[in-house]
């Protein structure tokens, strides 16, 4: 199966690759996982005071397309609040990466990863 | 059409099976329903028999797979599980990902023996969750944890599968 453009360009040159300090308050931590293919994806935050998102990081070991997935998701979320960040769908990032239908559920992983790291932080911070 | 697969090898539908029993059976029953059988028979039963060959395979496949036979156990006691799904298990999920980090170490550092203590503990990992399984699936209020359980086996055949393939590379 032939990969997109796209999805090379973030395979070979993932954006915000690395770890964020778990323990500190201001990040969130999504750890989320696709047992059939095995895929495991962290994705984490770092919110300001004033909401927004100023930095994620990733780390997924999977297949081009979840790699792909996880790398945009990190550019997208990056000066976002969280809300905003909350509605990023797996068919937008499905569509920039012109994932194939086999493929749409790294994107869906990614998304749930999103809304683990939004819900990590908001917990930390006694918001939920 | 769908008879179940455990039916189809004469057995109950359990989490622990003899897969050497298994084996021998699959042999006897594929040579008794291979197509080439039917070769002279008309057309509506070499393609019964060719669905027979077909269901066969697949039960076989599934059970002589610890995860697959768990996924397919759930599904006969209630509903058709995804094999897609998004798991949120958090610590087990940071523990395969320290597991797959050492995998890249011993793959740099060409570790051999390494990648051999690895398996053993890979295997016994399997092993645990395997009894584990076994002890709750058909228990009533364990559904929920023997639906994580069988996930994490999928994990594990994912990681099986990567040491597999670093054996590989590493012996070229």
């Amino acid at each position: 199966m032939a990969y997109s453009d796209k999805v090379i360009d973030h395979y070979e040159n993932p954006r915000n690759v690395g770890k964020l300090d778990a323990e500190d308050p201001d990040v969130g931590t999504g750890m989320v996982g696709a047992p059939a293919c095995g895929d495991v994806m962290r994705l984490q935050i770092k919110v300001n005071d004033a909401g927004v998102i100023e930095d994620a990081k990733f780390k997924t070991y999977g297949c081009g397309s979840a790699i792909a997935s996880s790398s945009l998701a990190t550019e997208w979320m990056k000066g976002k609040t969280l809300d905003e960040a909350e509605t990023i769908k797996n068919t937008q990032l499905a569509e920039e990466l012109a994932l194939p239908p086999v493929k749409i559920h790294c994107s869906v992983l990614a998304e749930d990863a999103i809304k683990a790291a939004v819900r990590d932080y908001k917990q930390k911070k006694g918001l939920l | 059409m769908s008879t179940c697969h455990f039916a189809l090898f004469d057995l109950q539908p359990a989490f622990v099976l003899d897969l050497e029993q298994l084996a021998v059976r699959y042999r006897e029953l594929a040579r008794e329903t291979h197509p080439d059988r039917f070769a002279d028979a008309p057309a509506r039963e070499q393609r019964q028999a060719l669905e027979r060959a077909a269901q066969l395979n697949d039960a076989y496949q599934t059970l002589k797979s610890p995860s697959r036979r768990a996924l397919y156990l759930l599904g006969l006691r209630g509903d058709t599980l995804p094999l897609e799904a998004t798991v949120q298990d958090p610590e087990f999920l940071l523990r395969q990902m320290m597991l797959r980090e050492e995998l890249e170490e011993l793959q740099d550092s060409a570790d051999l023996a390494g990648v051999a203590a690895f398996k053993r503990r890979l295997k016994a990992a399997q092993a645990e969750l395997e009894g584990d399984f076994a002890a709750c699936w058909d228990q009533p209020g364990e559904r929920e944890r023997a639906e994580r359980l069988m996930r994490r086996m999928q994990f594990l055949d994912k990681l099986a599968f990567e040491v597999r393939e670093l054996e590989e590379r590493l012996d070229d």
